[in-house]
């Protein structure tokens, strides 16, 4: 039998951020799976950044702890050349241009980073593997996005109703929390714990809740 | 020579320069010494004005890298340092970085622009030395240029103030009779980078007497 190379694995998960009026809630589960095993029950695949905005990253973990780290770096040097934390906007324009340096051998990694525009506004961005990306207000990725994808244009985006809402931070957790139990039931990629982080001006808090392990 | 200077208020940055003619069979309209960086940048320069291509060119692809990268304008301090550093590649190559140039550049620029700290003006002679100015002159009138400017900046010119005040410095300094052909002077706003029209100059050299 032969045996090709194959470069690229999918490590399952899933991912949500939502924005607000001045916040961002980024969540994403912590299972990581190959096939049918469980690599680990706490691997996060969401990365807070050194620049106040949080990654949220589903598909290949390998590519998405090498893309974080050079994230990092990136993040790092901006900061001694120009003296100032780079801004959510920036990042999202670079992180397109990095995804699309390897746009013939792209990391295997569906992006979401939540951050405050330069309005001081939640914003998220949603990206491919290769880089095109555009601002939402809630979006989701990863092996649970076509089943709460649709939960999230009815209860965020209010698609096809009168009412808009204003969401509190605490209202914006509760519909998260209930997203990933919904998925759980059925994706067998996501489940184990959720890991939640809330971006506001004043910072990054981090908070972990569990979900069904089977 | 040539006199170089540069006004920073609070509503923008003025750069003014005197374009002295050599001959009178010489088009003043050929001499360039006040360019665009980008569309929030401007440079007036002193010294071997060939040599400042291969600064401005160097700055300009930084500002577009910038904005094609991060989607936002280059910081005025970054653009200067990214200059000064050109400026210190000469000689032998060091730690990895190819050499570009068998000698220092001849030129001192005075490198103004807005951006998020608001109007800044910096100066960038040919040792690669970057300091900030409120105002500064430099050329070959710049000693008595500075003097004029010590006493007569403030910091709550408003940038027409400024302009006259360039005007007036360059008219006391300057050895031929200033006219809106030997000057050339330009602003930076909110709006962006402008070169005055020879006619708006008329006006404003008449109104200084």
């Amino acid at each position: 039998m032969e045996h090709a190379f194959s470069p690229y694995t999918d490590n399952g998960g899933t991912t949500v951020a939502i924005a607000g009026k001045d916040f961002v809630v980024v969540g994403g589960d912590t299972r990581q799976s190959e096939g049918y095993n469980i690599n680990s029950r706490y691997a996060p695949k969401v990365f807070a950044l050194s620049n106040g905005s949080v990654l949220a990253t589903g598909g290949m973990y390998a590519d998405a702890v090498t893309l974080v780290k050079t994230l990092g770096m990136r993040l790092e040097w901006y900061q001694f050349q120009h003296d100032k934390d780079m801004s959510s906007p920036a990042l999202a324009q670079m992180l397109s241009t990095i995804l699309y340096g390897k746009r013939f051998f792209p990391y295997y990694v569906w992006n979401t980073l939540g951050g405050l525009d330069e309005n001081g506004e939640g914003a998220v961005f949603s990206y491919d593997p290769v880089g095109n990306f555009q601002k939402y207000k809630y979006g989701c990725g990863g092996s649970a996005s076509h089943l709460i994808q649709p939960f999230l244009d009815n209860q965020i985006g209010r698609k096809h109703l009168d009412t808009q809402i204003d969401y509190t931070i605490e209202q914006v957790k509760k519909i998260m929390m209930d997203a990933f139990t919904s998925a759980t039931e059925r994706d067998i990629y996501t489940g184990d714990n959720l890991e939640i982080f809330i971006i506001t001006k004043d910072g990054v808090t981090k908070e972990l809740h569990p979900l069904k392990r089977d | 020579m040539f006199l170089t200077r540069r006004i920073q208020t609070k509503d923008g940055i003025v750069l003014a320069v005197e374009k002295r003619s050599t001959s009178t069979l010489l088009e003043s309209s050929s001499i360039e010494k006040i360019v665009e960086i980008d569309t929030h940048l401007g440079c007036a320069m002193s010294g071997l004005i060939a040599d400042s291509r291969t600064m401005i060119d160097h700055a300009r692809v930084e500002c577009q890298n910038h904005w094609f990268t991060f989607d936002e304008k280059m910081k005025v301090e970054s653009v200067a340092q990214s200059v000064c550093d050109l400026a210190l590649r000469f000689g032998e190559s060091a730690d990895g970085e190819d050499a570009l140039m068998s000698r220092p550049f001849g030129i001192a620029l005075l490198i103004g622009g807005i951006d998020e700290n608001g109007p800044q003006l910096y100066h960038a002679d040919p040792s690669g030395t970057l300091t900030r100015y409120d105002a500064k002159a430099i050329g070959s009138g710049s000693e008595g240029a500075q003097t004029e400017l010590q006493e007569h900046f403030h910091k709550s010119l408003t940038l027409e103030e400024a302009i006259s005040l360039s005007l007036k410095v360059l008219k006391a300094v300057m050895e031929e009779k200033i006219s809106s052909t030997n000057v050339q002077v330009a602003t930076v706003t909110k709006e962006g980078y402008k070169v005055l029209p020879e006619a708006s100059l008329v006006d404003k050299i008449a109104a200084l007497a």
